[in-house]
């Protein structure tokens, strides 16, 4: 029974149809020529089935061209066209495709990590036997997964298509539908960001992935606007977590060996001369602030045995962390079990 | 599972345009070119020898060579036009070449020259064949770790012999190791050693940036590596289970951990849980989100982090007693 053909050898077959055909093939000579569809059926069920299919291969990447035919009225018929069917001519080495397994590993994300694979598989066939094992031995690198907003951001950042959809502020928890342009798409120590131009506030913006709490629609016609070509999106994220200079930290003995790991010399700098005295028999350490909200929640981790002595930012974030937490066991009327 | 329409139709497609450029290829060799079992390659042969244009008539069909398939061999007689490989999808050329950027931004520097050839050469070849299509993602991995630590493991790992290490754990403890190294997992937060620790008797992961200094030793690694881990602690049901209620602003909890169970609350709150193997652990992350905490189940918990921060806020109103 031809309509009992699974999906994939039915898309083959389509695929195979329509780089073959010498012109184009109408809508009809489809249903009743190639396998796997049903030519007794309803019109309604092909033609559903049908769009189904269309949608699938080009999303795979098979460029189902639309052709009208020269008479006025005509069916319009379908092809796929060759010389945008096929990868340019190229050769990956074992070693390459080695490269690109360890590359198509990287995400955690499913869609992404389908889309990697699939990439890998197509550009198999153009890899030379046999296939390479660890080109790069003993590495493993992994993403976090950005969640369900990646694809679709994607895929409007590349069509340069207006996307909307609503986000829940950092700050304030608030919950705004918000219009942007995407720009580029930044993952980055740990999270997943947006970069690009929020219509509704007239200005670049940073937006986490995760804060998106519906789904991404895309708006508006594809090539709606151009990517500023200085753009520096890392920078804009980094902007806004970046610290520089040094820490001076007082540390117990014997403790926090992963701070004192990254202790550096200090050079010509000193201690600075309003910075309080450490504790007596506490080493002092010069450690690289790098961001500073960071290296304040890792010093509250190691409680008494890390004192902040300079730079005062950095001590007003630890206390105020600490004072924090006094107050909240308080309001919650903790005691110890 | 049965495999997804899009996967096998790539591959079906694949396939033949592989075949065409490597005739006589044995059936076990595609398997493990295609990274898919022997039965699977032989139901897609089933599959292609059926397959062709309308009509189906034999000549339609795409066909092998039937004298070389009893002996294990593919070899393509009839291709039907197929043997071009299929370009890339935008969203499949992202997600390869967004990665190997990533690699060589954040590792190049750790390979030895002919793997850093090799990355860069794959790289270019890709571009090359995709055009600009990745310049819509940028991905940064974290390798934050003394550089001699990461040569270490790298050689150690490349000659396959033992290290030793000095490793400070999450509750602030030294400790020296003989660890056989399985391969280093390269995350975009934090990355991390997978050894078998022969200290411990058993796998475990170690944070790049707490292992405090490594030497390569003249012993054989005697151990197979395992497959990569996820990185993130894996929860058990032996852990303590804890129940915390946070307001809106501290969502990364749940982006960021494992959390056993997250339910999003009507007010943009949120209540979690979690399973907790360290104390120390625990402590730390209240620290972090005190103000946002509406409730902690056991409330101990808090209490336990409240002292501890009484006990350091002390240092900074007194700090010369000490």
């Amino acid at each position: 029974m031809a309509d009992a053909l699974p999906p994939a050898e039915r898309l083959l077959n389509l695929v195979i149809a329509l780089v073959n055909t010498p012109g184009r093939m109408t809508k009809e000579q489809i249903r009743t020529s190639v396998a796997g569809y049903d030519r007794d059926g309803s019109t309604e069920a092909f033609e559903r089935m049908f769009e189904r299919d269309k949608e699938t291969l080009r999303e795979l990447g098979v460029p189902v061209t639309t052709v009208h035919g020269p008479a006025h009225g005509d069916d319009a018929g379908y092809r796929v066209d060759l010389d945008a069917y096929a990868l340019p001519p190229m050769e990956l080495s074992a070693a390459q495709l080695g490269v690109l397994g360890l590359a198509a590993e990287f995400w955690q994300d499913q869609v992404l990590r389908a889309d990697a694979a699939r990439g890998l598989t197509k550009l198999r066939a153009v890899g030379a036997e046999p296939a390479g094992t660890d080109a790069i031995m003993g590495l493993a690198p992994r993403l976090h997964a950005a969640g369900p907003a990646l694809a679709p951001l994607l895929d409007a950042a590349h069509a340069r298509q207006a996307v909307e959809f609503t986000y829940r502020a950092a700050s304030t928890g608030e919950v705004l539908r918000r219009t942007v342009q995407p720009w580029r798409v930044v993952g980055s120590r740990g999270g997943w960001y947006l970069v690009g131009f929020d219509t509704g506030r007239g200005a670049p913006r940073v937006f986490r992935l995760s804060r998106i709490v519906s789904d991404v629609v895309a708006v508006g016609p594809p090539g709606a606007f151009t990517v500023p070509a200085d753009l520096d999106a890392q920078a804009m994220i980094a902007a806004r977590q970046e610290g520089e200079g040094l820490a001076w930290l007082a540390v117990a003995p014997e403790r926090a060996g992963a701070l004192r790991s990254r202790a550096v010399d200090p050079g010509d700098e000193a201690l600075p001369a309003d910075a309080p005295p450490p504790p007596p028999g506490h080493d002092v350490l010069a450690v690289p602030v790098g961001r500073t909200a960071d290296l304040a929640d890792e010093i509250v981790g190691y409680t008494d045995a890390v004192v902040v002595l300079a730079p005062p930012q950095l001590r007003e974030a630890v206390v105020r962390r600490l004072r924090e937490a006094v107050a909240a066991a308080e309001r919650l009327g903790a005691r110890r079990g | 599972m049965a495999e997804r329409t899009p996967e096998r139709l790539v591959r079906l497609l694949g396939l033949v345009a592989y075949l065409d450029r490597h005739p006589g290829v044995t059936i076990d060799e595609v398997a493990a070119h295609f990274q898919v079992s022997r039965e699977q390659v032989l139901r897609d042969v089933d599959t292609l020898w059926v397959s062709g244009t309308p009509g189906y008539w034999p000549d339609d069909l795409i066909d092998f060579d039937a004298d070389s398939f009893e002996s294990g061999v593919l070899r393509l007689t009839q291709s039907r036009g197929m043997t071009r490989a299929l370009r890339l999808g935008t969203r499949e050329a992202v997600a390869l070449v967004a990665a190997l950027r990533a690699l060589r931004e954040s590792v190049g520097d750790l390979l030895d020259p002919a793997e850093r050839d090799v990355l860069s050469s794959t790289l270019d070849v890709l571009v090359a064949a995709t055009g600009d299509a990745a310049a819509t993602m940028d991905v940064r991995l974290a390798v934050e770790a003394s550089p001699e630590v990461v040569a270490a493991a790298r050689r150690a790992l490349r000659e396959r012999r033992r290290l030793r290490i000095r490793y400070v754990n999450a509750e602030d403890h030294e400790s020296e190791r003989v660890v056989e190294p399985w391969q280093l997992l390269t995350g975009d937060e934090r990355s991390y050693l997978q050894a078998w620790c022969l200290s411990a008797g058993g796998e475990r992961l170690f944070r790049l940036d707490r292992i405090l200094a490594a030497e390569v030793l003249d012993e054989a690694v005697s151990t197979r590596p395992g497959p990569a881990r996820e990185t993130t602690f894996t929860p058990s049901q032996e852990h303590e289970r804890v129940v915390l209620e946070l307001d809106s602003r501290a969502r990364w909890v749940v982006e960021q951990l494992p959390v056993d169970e997250a339910t999003d609350l009507p007010d943009g709150g949120l209540r979690v849980a979690l399973r907790v193997a360290s104390g120390a652990w625990l402590r730390h992350l209240l620290l972090r989100v005190a103000p946002y905490v509406r409730a902690v189940e056991p409330v101990s918990a808090m209490a336990d982090a409240g002292e501890a921060a009484r006990a350091a806020l002390a240092r900074y109103e007194s700090p010369a007693q000490g």
